[in-house]
């Protein structure tokens, strides 16, 4: 049975895990943030808590991945830091240069957030982690759900996305 | 045959394999599914535009940057556990104050407490004598303030959980009783881990500015505080307490037995009620929270335990003659009880039934 690391200690294979997966992590916070720079805050918070856990290797990519799409969610729901984010969407050079351009783009994404923090967050952590590149099977195994059932969490999240956008 | 569902057709986008020939043979001989089809190819692009972010992390950056902070948690936990008096709250304090057990002893026990402290001298203003479930939607919980949001919060004695060998080391290192439990449930084996923390306290001080300064990160306005309230000091203590757990690798522990000493709140001698109704009057608590809270803060002794509206349900039973109240997953994947007896805070929790968690808690050898 794995022990959880004693007091101020960190799990040995906390590395090795980070090179393997943070590229996915921050990519999976971004997905719901529209920022890469608070996707690697998040990031940072989310392999701090892993470093203090006792996940099994094994499961590591599946924990970290549904850890940054509630973290990020988090971020959002918590209602803090929107202006800094807003702020860092201009500056990360991740939107288009032309101011037009980019009051249009943070518009977008600031809808974005704000329709995944509506969505049930089963849903919401379904969508990131589809849209993120995780098979049906991994969804299903990381959310508790059954694989069958993933599908239908995913097209009632995109139905509700589309509305959210539209309305 | 019938058609497909709408979970079958978004499958069939992603991962066709994974679909069923005959649902797959279906579709494409059905106008009517795939219309269906091109609606839910529709959404799924909307939906896939509206993601798309690219991005390029730095691996070598992002490694430090963690290391650093590592390094910077282990420092401050080392200076916490040498006990130099107070201190700013350690890293992972918020969290700690958030999470389920420990966050009621916060925002809350100050909401829910009650009287008026006359006295200059600390007077208790809150204890624990039973407990009330508060339900409410997660994004509510979520975005509940914490006590930094309105004021400054010493942690004078930090958590410090630390294993230890068995239910007698865990009796010496908190004095309290503890309860073997008679009959495991089904499923459930071996012998539990004991874990034990020491009494957890804060000083609490209000700041006007800083709730000022809270209210406005949300968009809002309030109110000046009422005369006394700004600089005006809270002691919040909890525990010792520990928890027997059994398969605690798992996400969720198998069993949990754990008590802990009820939370109190003592005021340094602002007039109590005043700066409740002042608090549950900010636009910054949701309001169905705060509705709840005002339900039953009067009396001073009503621990809220805030609880999930999507994930959990909450009902009450009694425990040996004390009433109790007990939760349960939506799910059905894990159930608890908990109740308050003489100053106590006692609970039983588990990937288990409501059933098998009140029956643990009622044949509790003491």
């Amino acid at each position: 049975m794995p022990k959880p690391p004693a007091p101020g200690a960190v799990r040995p294979d906390l590395e090795q895990v980070f090179r393997a997966s943070y590229p996915r992590v921050v990519a999976v916070a971004a997905k719901v943030l529209g920022c890469q720079n608070e996707a690697e805050d998040v990031a940072q918070e989310v392999f701090l808590a892993f470093g203090r856990s006792s996940v099994p290797a094994g499961a590591a990519a599946g924990w970290l991945s549904v850890a940054a799409a509630h973290t990020a969610l988090n971020h959002i729901r918590a209602g803090r830091r929107r202006a800094d984010r807003e702020e860092a969407a201009r500056d990360d050079g991740l939107v288009a240069p032309d101011v037009a351009d980019t009051v249009v783009a943070s518009e977008d994404r600031r809808r974005v957030r704000a329709a995944l923090a509506r969505l049930p967050r089963r849903q919401a952590v379904a969508l990131v982690l589809r849209h993120s590149g995780l098979s049906y099977a991994e969804v299903a195994a990381a959310l508790d759900l059954s694989p069958g059932s993933v599908g239908t969490t995913i097209r009632r999240a995109e139905t509700a996305l589309r509305e959210e956008l539209e309305s | 045959m019938p058609h497909p569902t709408d979970g079958t057709l978004r499958r069939l986008l992603d991962e066709p394999v994974g679909v069923a020939d005959v649902d797959r043979a279906h579709v494409a001989g059905c106008p009517g599914c795939l219309s269906r089809l091109a609606a839910t190819q529709q959404d799924a692009a909307v939906a896939s535009a509206a993601l798309q972010i690219e991005t390029a992390a730095d691996l070598d950056a992002g490694w430090q940057r963690l290391s650093h902070a590592v390094t910077a948690e282990r420092t401050r936990r080392a200076v916490s556990s040498a006990g130099s008096g107070a201190r700013r709250r350690p890293a992972g304090w918020r969290m700690a104050w958030r999470s389920p057990i420990v966050a009621v002893a916060g925002v809350v026990a100050l909401l829910a407490g009650a009287g008026t402290a006359a006295a200059t001298n600390w007077l208790q203003i809150f204890h624990t004598e039973r407990i009330a479930p508060v339900t409410a939607p997660q994004a509510d919980l979520i975005s509940m303030p914490d006590l930094s949001d309105f004021g400054e919060l010493v942690v004078t004695e930090p958590v410090d959980v630390r294993p230890v060998a068995d239910a007698a080391a865990a009796a010496q290192a908190t004095g309290l009783a503890v309860p073997q439990v008679s009959e495991l449930p089904r499923g459930v084996t071996g012998e539990p881990q004991y874990h034990v923390s020491g009494r957890v306290s804060a000083v609490f001080t209000f700041s006007a500015e800083q709730t000022a300064r809270t209210a406005a990160a949300a968009g809002e306005t309030v109110p000046p505080p009422p005369p006394g309230l700004d600089g005006s000091q809270f002691r919040l203590v909890a525990g010792p307490g520990f928890a027997a757990f059994w398969s605690q690798d798992r996400p969720v522990p198998a069993l949990v037995v754990a008590r802990a000493g009820a939370p109190t709140a003592q005021s340094s001698g602002v007039p109590f009620d005043a700066a409740r109704d002042y608090l549950l009057s900010l636009p910054i608590l949701p309001e169905n929270v705060a509705t709840q809270l005002r339900g039953f803060s009067a009396d001073g002794t009503t621990l809220p335990l805030f609880m999930s509206a999507e994930k959990l349900t909450s009902s009450t039973a009694d425990v040996n003659g004390m009433p109790a109240t007990v939760f349960a997953s939506r799910a059905g994947t894990m159930a608890g009880v908990v109740w308050v007896d003489d100053g106590t805070v006692s609970a039983v929790a588990g990937s288990l039934s409501s059933d098998e968690v009140l029956s643990v808690a009622r044949n509790l050898r003491w």
